[in-house]
């Protein structure tokens, strides 16, 4: 350990395993340590499921939950947008190479205690029992207005000016009814609040041709889940980390992050050994001085031995409760994997409910997304902290990620990577330094 | 410096008969002459002065036996085993292994015990496992004896064979003689079955994200964003 490296990442999540990768890429000499003797952090997904009920303090599974080894539990759920930028940066780092995508089969949205199919296109539209009959046609005029419109081209605009005029006025002009604009817009643009409906309507056009591009892709829904779970996703960067020189420790504790002078940092210390560097980057475990709490996202991991029912026993599927629905002011998601992406042992689901805390009971407000699921086998809650760092690190050269929010997907997780590389390394990734030539081309 | 003499065959364009994929993981102490094992096997290459993996951490051969086209995705461990930090990943799926010593180093031979051990406690129950007795060119040098290896070898069910990155000395036989075992693991085929179906790793899932199946959307790329973030050259 006794070495200068340039950057020293702390932490395996996958916020820290990208940042290493493309650190590595750089040509930056990187040294990556775990104080876990695993990867991943908060973003492992674990195994065996022993382990799991371990780490709950619940006593241990009896043989019905199968083979233990057979499961890899998520501790945060997130689906990748088959079109969004974490999709990107596989593709460009050549990291999808070590990993295997499943389409996630559906996408269902919370109407008054029932769930229902989000609809994506006229047909399901017209098909869809979220409207009414006259809705349902009004609808269909919506999307088609936003699958014709073109930024470019004002007259595919149609009297209206997307850049001035607000959400809420679109709506209107269509005459939505406040539940499909409930549906469209937390379902579809996957805003967390009804903030948007005074902003702009071009930033919710472009989020629905965004969903629809990713639907595209695969047809069933927009989203991607990797097999053997998310835990893959910090291994592969880890690997990408690894193969461009980046050095490996794992089971490492950390005593000390060495400031010098200016409060600039010189290097990390475990016990007696000191690594010299001259930047850190790290996840906010690893500095509790330097990062606030600002909210807290509670989830629920629930082991089932069913389907959930109305959705068609799908094997994976994602519910969006809207806020309203339930009256509350965030959105509340629930994601369901199960044994056919080799997480659960054969026959088993796993759903994840997860929601922003915004009571002193945040088990209670995740109760319509539990009663959504049936009978649930084995439930394991968990509140967690959101921290953000203080200052943005230039200063001390100690670069600190956000912590996983509650949404579903991992486009905030990517903006903010790529926002820690720019500050980090004062410019954008080159995506051209990594060698394509490697491996794929052969065939 | 680096000589070239035959590697093993390449296909030759024609894919009649049947395709099957293994990845193939390589474990050993560091400067046993895994790379150059693989470097040997796919590019009939070695380097005298082979530097420490980097960069070229997955690499693909395929060979052609018979009707059957065997494609092998032969994984390198990048450097994570220095500090005993490779990720499961790393094992996952894999239908072969080879463990790799320095034949002039007891110590390294230690090491493939170990990394055997792992591989039974975490690999695939059915994975084939190869050991490779590296660097045979230094026979005089010989710190492992042939028999201890081989002992070691039948007595955890393992292919065992001496080999030199340098010479060529049964760099290919060793990736054969995994073929040949992976080949007898599988059940008896029907007439029109597809043989060693059970490896192809791609049926089901969306499978890997290819570039190719997203070249046409994804390019270029940007976030759009106050702030932009990414921007790539489509022509990558
Ligand atoms: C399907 C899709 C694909 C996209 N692809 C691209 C792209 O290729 N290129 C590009 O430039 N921009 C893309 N975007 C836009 C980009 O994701 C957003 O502009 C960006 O994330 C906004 O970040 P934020 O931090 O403001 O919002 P955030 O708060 O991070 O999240 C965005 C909003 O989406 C909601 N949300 C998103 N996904 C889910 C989900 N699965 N479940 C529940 N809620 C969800 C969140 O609640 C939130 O309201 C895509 C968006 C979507 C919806
Ligand atoms: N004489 C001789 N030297 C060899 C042989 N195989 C490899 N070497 C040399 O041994 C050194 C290490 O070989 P590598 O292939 O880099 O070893 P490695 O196991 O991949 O090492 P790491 O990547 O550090 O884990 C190089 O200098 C090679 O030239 C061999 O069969 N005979
Ligand atoms: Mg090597």
């Amino acid at each position: 350990m006794d070495e200068e490296y340039d950057a020293i990442v702390l932490g395996t999540g996958l916020k820290e395993c990208i940042i290493s990768g493309m650190l590595s890429v750089s040509g930056k000499k990187v040294l990556h340590v775990d104080r876990n003797k695993y990867y991943g952090g908060e973003s492992a997904s674990i195994c065996p499921l022993e382990e799991l009920f371990s780490k709950f303090g619940v006593p241990p599974p009896d043989e019905s939950y199968g083979r233990g080894r057979d499961w890899n539990v998520d501790l945060i759920p997130k689906f990748l947008m088959a079109n969004g930028s974490l999709v990107k940066l596989l593709i460009h780092t050549g990291v999808t190479r070590y990993l295997e995508f499943k389409s996630v089969e559906g996408s269902y949205v919370y109407k008054a205690g029932k769930i229902s199919k989000v609809p994506v296109d006229q047909k399901e539209a017209l098909a869809s029992d979220l409207m009414g009959m006259f809705e349902k046609r009004r609808f269909r005029n919506f999307l088609i207005y936003v699958q014709d419109f073109n930024q470019q081209d004002p007259k595919s605009w149609k009297d209206f000016d997307p850049n001035t005029q607000n959400m809420q006025a679109l709506y209107d002009k269509f005459g939505l009814d406040r539940n499909t604009q409930d549906f469209t817009g937390h379902a579809l643009a996957l805003h967390r609040d009804d903030d948007y409906l005074n902003r702009s309507a071009i930033e919710t056009i472009d989020r629905i041709k965004l969903y629809s591009d990713s639907l595209a892709r695969y047809g069933k829904s927009p989203y991607l889940y990797p097999m053997y779970g998310l835990g893959e996703l910090p291994q592969g960067f880890a690997r990408l980390s690894a193969i461009y020189g980046g050095t490996y420790m794992l089971d490492k504790p950390i005593d000390e992050i060495v400031l010098g002078e200016g409060g600039r940092v010189v290097g990390v210390r475990s016990g007696d050994e000191m690594a010299k560097c001259k930047q850190v980057y790290c996840d906010p475990t690893y500095v509790p001085d330097k990062v606030r709490k600002t909210a807290k996202v509670v989830r629920c991991v629930c082991l089932l031995d069913h389907p959930v029912a109305n959705t068609k026993d799908a094997l994976s599927t994602q519910i969006i409760i809207p806020q309203k629905q339930v009256g509350r002011s965030s959105d509340i998601y629930v994601s369901l994997v199960s044994y056919t992406h080799q997480v659960a042992a054969k026959g088993w689901f796993i759903a994840m409910v997860s929601t922003t805390v915004e009571t002193d009971n945040p088990e209670a407000e995740i109760k319509p997304g539990l009663d959504l699921l049936g009978t649930i086998r084995q439930k394991f809650v968990s509140v967690s902290d959101y921290f953000e760092p203080n200052e943005d690190g230039v200063q001390s050269q100690i670069f600190v990620s956000q912590s996983y929010d509650a949404t579903t997907h991992f486009e905030t997780t990517c903006l903010d990577v790529l926002d820690i590389f720019k500050r980090g390394t004062g410019e954008e990734f080159d995506f051209s330094k990594i060698k394509h030539e490697l491996g794929d081309e052969e065939q | 410096m680096s000589t070239r003499t035959g590697a093993a065959q390449r296909p030759n364009g024609s894919t009649q008969g049947k395709i099957c994929q293994f990845k193939l993981v390589l474990l050993g102490e560091s400067a046993v002459g895994k790379s150059s094992l693989v470097l040997r096997f796919v590019k009939g290459q070695f380097h005298e002065y082979q530097e420490s993996t980097i960069g070229a951490a997955f690499l693909t051969q395929t060979v052609c036996l018979d009707d059957t086209t065997v494609k092998f995705e032969i994984w390198d461990t990048a450097g994570q085993e220095r500090y005993h930090s490779l990720a499961p990943m790393y094992y996952r799926g894999a239908q072969a292994a080879i463990v790799v010593y320095d034949i002039t180093n007891q110590d390294t031979f230690g090491r493939a015990k170990t990394w055997v051990k792992e591989l039974q406690r975490q690999a695939s129950p059915t994975i084939v496992i190869a050991l490779a007795g590296n660097k045979q060119d230094l026979a005089n040098k010989r710190m492992v004896e042939y028999e201890e290896a081989q002992t070691y070898a039948d007595e955890n069910g393992l292919l065992f064979i001496e080999t030199s990155a340098k010479t060529a000395m049964n760099v290919n036989d060793i990736f054969l003689a995994i073929v040949d075992e992976l080949d007898e693991n599988v059940e008896v085929p029907g007439p029109n079955s597809n043989k060693l179906s059970k490896f192809s790793l791609l049926n089901k899932t969306v499978g890997v994200l290819s570039k190719a199946l997203f070249a046409k959307i994804v390019f270029p790329i940007s976030i759009n964003r106050k702030d932009s973030i990414i921007s790539c050259d489509p022509s990558l």
